[in-house]
């Protein structure tokens, strides 16, 4: 086919039944999957392994695994022979496949750090049967309930565990992130083999494999984000099924804030070029970009008005420190990889993979022109808007040089790809078409460097490997020694008790613990505790403030005078805390509590101390 | 399948869900049956918000989506009128709106249904099939790697104030033959060892070191016998097992 061949639009119960002469395909690639699959997983499971106990080569079985599966997949999938069920079938079970990383990362409990506060929020639903809690651990996830309440729900409902149900649910909207794409793909190109590719396209962004499969709400709201979009183009082609749009991106809104504005931008952007395009219905896109304006600014302002101050600091950080850069000449800026232990050919890969994303998506603008593709029709718009939202990546991408912007970089990436996939689909199918072979190797090429490359660029290995304990890391900050000390506190002094904790702390804490952690920030710096100089006194100003807000436990790590954290914080992002690899604190600034009449030492474990607050010996 | 059928399949789900919500030994059959409940309200949202053929890949995935949004919204509604979000009103909640959206899709109809889509069946078993064996696989390959052996982690030994102690909140008031204060020593991934008890009272040693033995990964809980500050002033009290310490603050009964 060609990408703008004039074929009718069919009708979906009409799509023709063509399915291949009888064969053995389907066996062939059951089977061959299945032993893929199986030989994929015991390498998955042996890379996590060879992680943890510190010997042999996790990163090379890692992506041992990952590609003996993913690689036939994607034969299987782009096979122009393959029928559509079995086409359908390779991409479930690559969906299933690609959760497997996260599932083994941590089979058993929360491990990231935002982990710990959607696990959290998720069982005060279950204990408590109330939504909109205030979380410690991330201030704004309580206003977003969507996630929170739904595990809850299914663990009441199942009887399973909150992490359990977490993990059904989060499986499930993996798995309908990949048909979600398929599907969208399927309604601008109408071509399963397209469709097909570009879900495995999609699935190559560096958030992929990670981050939109942690337990956060970010990794239920892609998936009712792309479900949104199948929505939004439906109701453009027949306006009467604008309720589906509307409903995901209620259900979107009620989920997460950055997706519920990302809809917004994706519904923008298609409504600017269908009109651009002279569509006749858009219109249709206006009135659902208004729908989704109205809902998501109702929702900011009237039930959760601290996400703009919760996300305002690291837009604003990252346009300094972007416009810091290009005053100084680039040196306020991060470098990349700085101190990673990822091997040299995944740190090549990562470069690699923005390289062939940008010559694809430039061929497939070309491709476009080419084939006179601004003409008006049906699915042209829909591809066009594609391809601005596909450009979007780029631009992003160099946000990633800045230390406050890597962040917003990398989610942004989830949204853009999208683009990507959807508008380099068409091309890749034309590829497969003129030069099988050949075209066959070299897209798999492309689809094994992009893959290792955006996973590098996307996670660190601490976040992708287990390993022995890293202070100062959010994944690996987490020993048995902080579990017992704040189940003890659980235990003896009971639940939602407002403590004063460094960070690594405050999430084992306020997540395991139940307690109210606070760790600091620039109007209540709860640091200044743990800076005082032993023999002097602490500001009577952050005293009453701790007294005035009933703080009653205050938690020392000291590992905080021995070692410098693995992401240079201790509290939170401004701490006025120097961070020259030095440890930012003396062993006398920790020890001094046990010397103040103000705090009582009820528990010590060597690393981790817990104190009572007695102000009443300061009056 | 009509709709009839659908909503009355949908209740009946949902009736025994409520019947088996909260038992921990029929999880394995309550599940199912959620994913049963979920799917059908979602082909119930599908029949209001879509009056035409929907493909099988598309209908089964915005069944499954829409089922899943059910569950957030009807706990909105539960919460907007003040009701727990639990699992009795949350099956009230999506029987309501079961009925509800049944009640549309139905009005809907009145102008003509669309189509059974014979391939539907064999597409979910296109996504059933996959779907499960990948679970087999990667659950098992999960459950192995939980149970493979692990490194060992980091031990410790903790030291904390036990019974009426772990609730010293001001200096305690001592009387004259001093005080029995429970503590509890813990101590886990580490080898059994013998370690030094000392007792402070201000500056100096409360009588001389004696040894307590802290056996590996147990705890165990004892009382210390702290005499009397020697005055009413407030004394700083410490209580030490090996590196691990606690410290409170007393005051004798005589004048400071």
């Amino acid at each position: 086919m060609t990408l703008i061949a004039p074929t009718p639009v069919r009708s979906e119960t009409t799509e023709p039944r063509v399915e291949p002469k009888r064969d053995r395909s389907s066996l062939w690639c059951a089977l061959s999957l299945t032993v893929a699959g199986v030989a994929g997983a015991v390498a998955l499971v042996a890379a996590d392994r060879a992680a943890e106990w510190g010997r042999g080569r996790p990163f090379e079985l890692f992506w041992l695994g990952m590609l003996v599966f993913t690689l036939p997949a994607a034969y299987w999938a782009g096979r122009r022979a393959t029928a559509s069920r079995l086409r359908l079938a390779v991409l479930i079970a690559y969906a299933s496949f690609s959760y497997l990383p996260k599932l083994l990362r941590n089979p058993t409990g929360p491990l990231y750090h935002d982990e710990f506060a959607h696990w959290r929020q998720s069982r005060q639903i279950l204990f408590d049967g109330r939504l909109f809690e205030t979380n410690p651990i991330v201030r704004v996830i309580g206003d977003f309930p969507g996630l929170h309440s739904l595990v809850a729900s299914v663990s009441s409902l199942t009887g399973f565990s909150v992490w359990h149900a977490a993990l059904a649910v989060l499986i499930a909207s993996h798995v309908l992130l990949v048909l979600g794409v398929a599907v969208l793909a399927q309604e601008i190109w109408r071509d399963g083999r397209i469709a097909a590719i570009a879900a495995l396209i999609y699935g190559l962004n560096s958030s992929f494999l990670f981050f939109d499969t942690q337990f956060g709400y970010e990794s239920l709201a892609i998936t009712l984000w792309v479900w949104a979009l199948v929505g939004v183009f439906r109701a453009v082609r027949s306006p009467r099924m604008a309720g589906l749009a509307l409903l995901l991106t209620l259900a979107t809104v009620v989920t997460h804030h950055l997706t519920a504005l990302g809809l917004l931008a994706t519904m923008l952007i298609i409504a600017v070029v269908l009109t651009v395009s002279r569509h006749p219905r858009a219109w249709v896109a206006w009135g659902l970009a208004l729908g989704a304006a109205a809902m998501t600014t109702g929702w900011l302002l009237w039930v959760a008005p601290k996400t703009a101050s919760y996300l305002d600091p690291y837009l604003g950080r990252a346009l300094n420190q972007f416009a810091a850069m290009f005053a100084d000449n680039g040196e306020s800026g991060r470098t990349l990889f700085k101190q990673s232990i990822a091997p040299w050919w995944e740190q090549k890969t990562a470069f690699a993979a923005q390289i062939c994303a940008l010559v694809l998506v430039a061929a497939a603008a070309v491709n476009f022109w080419k084939q006179g593709f601004f003409k008006r029709g049906e699915r042209e718009p829909a591809a066009l808007a594609m391809l601005v939202l596909g450009a979007c990546y780029f631009p992003a991408a160099v946000l990633i040089l800045t230390p406050s912007g890597a962040e917003g970089a990398r989610r942004s990436w989830a949204f853009s790809y999208l683009g990507i996939a959807l508008v380099v689909a068409p091309l890749a199918v034309r590829l497969l078409d003129r030069w099988a072979a050949k075209a066959a190797v070299a897209l798999l090429t492309v689809f094994a460097i992009v893959l290792v490359g955006n996973t590098a660029a996307g996670m660190n290995p601490s976040y992708r490997f287990p390993g022995p304990p890293v202070y100062g890391s959010d994944t690996r900050a987490m020993t048995p020694e902080v579990v017992a000390a704040s189940q003890w506190l659980r235990a003896t002094q009971g639940r939602d008790l407002r403590i004063v904790a460094d960070r690594y702390s405050g999430l084992i804490f306020g997540s395991f613990g139940g307690q109210e952690p606070v760790t600091g920030s620039v109007t209540f710096p709860t640091y200044d505790v743990y800076l005082a100089q032993p023999g002097k006194p602490v500001s009577p100003q952050l005293i009453a403030q701790l007294s005035g807000w009933r703080f009653s436990y205050l938690v020392v790590d000291r590992r905080m005078a021995r070692e410098v954290p693995e992401i240079q914080i201790y509290f939170e992002n401004n701490e006025p805390i120097a961070h020259n690899g030095k440890p930012g604190f003396t062993i006398g600034q920790l020890a001094k509590f046990d010397r103040m009449p103000w705090t009582i030492k009820i528990y010590d474990s060597g690393d981790i101390a817990i104190y009572r607050f007695d102000f009443s010996v300061l009056k | 399948m009509t709709t009839i059928r659908i909503i009355a399949a949908d209740l009946a789900a949902l009736g025994l869900l409520a019947l088996g919500a909260g038992h921990p030994g029929m999880r394995w059959w309550l599940s199912p049956l959620l994913l049963f409940v979920l799917l059908a309200t979602g082909e119930l949202w599908l029949r209001v918000l879509i009056p035409e053929a929907v493909a099988p890949v598309a209908r089964i995935g915005i069944d499954a989506v829409c089922g899943l949004v059910s569950l957030p919204l009807v706990t909105l509604v539960l919460h907007l009128l003040a009701v727990p979000v639990r699992a009795g009103p949350t099956v009230a909640g999506l029987a309501l709106l079961a009925a509800v959206l049944g009640g549309g899709a139905l009005r809907r109809e009145r102008s003509g249904r669309a189509p059974d889509d014979p391939r539907l069946a064999r597409t979910l078993a296109a996504i059933a099939i996959p779907a499960v064996v990948t679970l087999i696989v990667g659950g098992s390959a999960a459950i192995a790697y939980v149970r493979l052996p692990h490194p060992p982690q980091p031990g410790f030994t903790s030291l904390a104030l036990g019974g009426w102690a772990a609730g010293i909140g001001h200096p305690v008031t001592f009387p004259r033959r001093g005080l029995e204060v429970p503590v509890e020593v813990r101590s886990s991934g580490r080898p059994g060892a013998v370690a030094r008890l000392r007792v402070s009272v201000g500056d100096r040693p409360a009588g001389a070191p004696r040894e307590v033995p802290v056996e590996a990964n147990t705890t165990r809980s004892f009382t210390v016998h702290v005499p009397s500050p020697l005055t009413g002033c407030l004394t700083r009290i410490e209580i030490s097992v090996g590196g691990a310490s606690t410290v409170f603050y007393g005051r004798g009964p005589a004048a400071c």
